[in-house]
């Protein structure tokens, strides 16, 4: 591994301030900036309900700012089913959705099938991104076993050698080295907070495949690592790559450096999104 | 000419019934004399590689032409090396069109490899006919598949049903009485310059290898290139756009080379277009939000196939209509076959729902394929039952 070089200034627009709340022995709860009231023009009749499709955006975007806030690799959890939900549209557009729905383990290959219940109340600005979430979800891993798994995760990453460089990650056939697996995981993390960032009411991402994956030494024992994640944008169909560096200790917050790319020709607008984020310390004591 | 007999007897098993069909490749082995026939005769003797002689020479200084495992790359590369032989890779798509013309071969009374056409790259176009009654004009059905080149499981899966058609015949009472009164035509390549595409450079390609007269960029989304409100919702017109609809309808002659068969066989019931990802089964329309005539009998076979994929394994599709169920999308290969009197129209979104994506697991081909056969029966039953 080589020593880090200083990172370039990192620029992109000013974070919101996420108050958060006291925390329950068994609910989690994660709220992102306050959902700002107004007029509520539209409702959706109850007979039809709110599209499933956004229902299910709405979890989407939940779980990504879920994923990142909770800083956990061996503790990410992705969409089991939307239950139920109402939405409601304003006269601008703007979208609030509340929803619950319950989520399993991303990372369980021993198909363990523990559900854990989320809900969730989403506000989307029209086609704008970085949709406002708070959530709230019942522990799905007790706390110990987390760290521990969060803690073995780590050591792994460090006894990973350099190059790394020219793997993708998984290979065209869908295979993840069991050696790379950690690298996968908290690729998935740091990602997190960018597709959360980049979905909007009509836009979601998956993470397609990673790679350039570099790691740095560190003076504190982090993990600290840039790779390229290629993200599948829905329902443009685009591969978006993006440069993410991420910088992670068990049990500390989480830090997130990213750069995107669109590739469209120059007759649609097409340019560069940037952004970073540090997850807050107190979150990490669940 | 001993070792002509010699490499005759070498044609091994097909390669059904392996788990992997990619990343397999063919080399092109140079032999020009005995002392370099001998020394390949070693390798392709030996039981460790399983190599499968596809193009045994008819004279000394023609190639020899080997299909090599995944597996054995490796360590075939080195043998060839220490003994100074020379090769080259051939183009990797063709291990699909061999098998194609293997299940023929196996089957002549079931089975036809056709050729429909070519890709832009001069890529043929193989379709597999399956029917009982040669001559007759049969009410038939059409299962697509790789339209888009990067979502392997549709070519895996299409390749893996055409095996499970000819096994099946005669045993397994569903496909046999689908065969007695249909014809099946399967196309598991639609867009073989994306495939190869995907993987020699980018294995994310989705569009065709079309050149674009006024753009650098390549190709268009031969999904989106179809007759029906062609340029409509869930298109762009930009050339660098992954639903790039192209310059006009039908000019991807990978599309155009369908259109035309179907159209020129004038009996077509059946349309299924298998992708990845998301688990979805789908039927028109993808470009409004109007209902279509036939949405209740098609929703309610789509559910009951949706319900038979899940009886193996579990796995929960969606079902609905296009438009609705992903989003709007015109031109698109389902709503052309439906808006053309081919009432049963539908769409399949395989394996996974965004964990592997597109990228899925080569150990999820087998149970993905086993699972979508009983949905395609199904879909097929309801048609072999509600002839029009």
């Amino acid at each position: 591994m080589q020593p880090r070089r200083p990172p370039p200034p990192a620029p992109g627009p000013p974070r919101p301030a996420a108050p958060l709340l006291a925390l329950p022995l068994l609910l989690l709860a994660v709220q992102g900036a306050a959902a700002p009231t107004g007029p509520e023009a539209a409702e959706w009749r109850p007979d039809t309900g709110p599209p499933h499709g956004l229902l299910r955006q709405a979890a989407r975007a939940a779980l990504h700012f879920l994923n990142f806030r909770a800083g956990s690799p061996s503790a990410l959890r992705v969409l089991a089913a939307v239950q139920e939900g109402r939405a409601r549209i304003n006269a601008k557009k703007e979208c609030t959705v509340d929803l619950v729905f319950t989520t399993e383990h991303y990372n369980s290959e021993e198909g363990e099938e523990r559900l854990g219940k989320c809900s969730a109340r989403v506000f989307f600005r029209n086609q704008k991104p970085r949709p406002a979430v708070n959530v709230t979800c019942a522990r799905l891993m007790e706390k110990t076993k987390r760290q521990q798994e969060d803690y073995r995760l780590y050591k792994q990453m460090k006894q990973l050698r350099n190059p790394l460089d020219g793997v993708s990650i998984p290979d065209s056939h869908g295979h993840i080295d069991p050696s790379l697996r950690p690298v996968w995981e908290l690729a998935f993390l740091g990602s997190s907070y960018v597709m959360w960032e980049k979905t909007t009411r009509f836009l979601h991402y998956y993470m397609a495949q990673l790679s350039g994956v570099k790691q740095w030494e560190t003076n504190d024992g982090a993990i600290d690592f840039d790779y390229t994640v290629l993200l599948h944008e829905f329902s443009t169909q685009e591969i978006i790559p993006c440069r993410i560096h991420l910088v992670w200790s068990p049990g500390k917050p989480l830090t997130v450096k990213y750069h995107c790319q669109e590739l469209l020709a120059p007759e649609d607008a097409s340019g560069t999104e940037e952004g970073s984020a540090v997850a807050p310390t107190e979150l990490s004591n669940f | 000419m001993k070792w002509i007999l010699f490499f005759g007897a070498l044609i091994g098993p097909s390669i059904c019934g392996r788990e992997k069909f990619f990343g397999d490749q063919v080399f092109r082995i140079n032999v020009r004399g005995g002392d370099e026939i001998s020394k390949l005769s070693q390798l392709l003797n030996s039981d460790n590689f399983k190599l499968d002689v596809w193009k045994s020479p008819s004279t000394f200084s023609h190639p020899v032409d080997v299909l090599v495992p995944s597996v054995s790359l490796q360590p075939v590369k080195s043998f060839l090396k220490s003994q100074a032989l020379q090769y080259s890779v051939t183009i990797e798509d063709l291990q699909i069109y061999h098998e194609m013309d293997n299940i023929a071969g196996e089957f002549p009374d079931l089975a036809r490899r056709l050729k429909i056409g070519h890709s832009f790259e001069n890529r043929s176009l193989y379709v597999l006919k399956f029917s009982t009654a040669e001559g007759k004009r049969r009410p038939a059905v059409w299962l697509n598949a790789g339209i888009h080149s990067r979502e392997w499981i549709s070519q895996a899966t299409a390749i893996w049903t055409a095996r499970k058609i000819v096994s099946d015949y005669g045993k397994d009472p569903a496909i046999t009485s689908i065969l007695e009164k249909m014809d099946i035509f399967l196309l598991p390549v639609a867009n073989p310059d994306g495939y190869v595409y995907t993987q020699t450079k980018n294995r994310l390609w989705r569009k065709t290898r079309s050149l674009n007269s006024r753009s650098p960029c390549i190709g268009a989304d031969p999904n989106r290139n179809w007759n029906s409100s062609f340029a409509g919702a869930g298109t762009s017109n930009n050339p660098c756009s992954e639903v790039y609809h192209g310059p006009h309808a039908n000019s991807e002659v990978e599309v155009k080379s369908v259109v035309d068969f179907i159209q020129q066989h004038g009996n077509f019931k059946c349309f299924i277009d298998l992708h990845s990802y998301s688990q979805l089964l789908m039927y028109p329309y993808g470009y409004t939000v109007n209902k279509a005539p036939d949405a209740e009998e098609l929703d309610e076979v789509a559910r009951c196939a949706a319900k038979a994929l899940a009886s193996l394994s579990g796995t929960k599709y969606q079902v609905g209509p296009i438009c609705t169920t992903v989003y709007p999308a015109s031109g698109s290969s389902t709503d052309w076959a439906y808006d053309n009197g081919i009432k049963y129209a539908f769409t399949f979104e395989l394996r996974d729902t965004g964990h592997y994506g597109f990228l899925l697991p080569a150990n999820q081909i087998i149970p993905t394929a086993e699972e979508t056969w009983l949905g395609l029966k199904t879909i097929m039953e309801h048609v072999r039952d509600h002839l029009y």
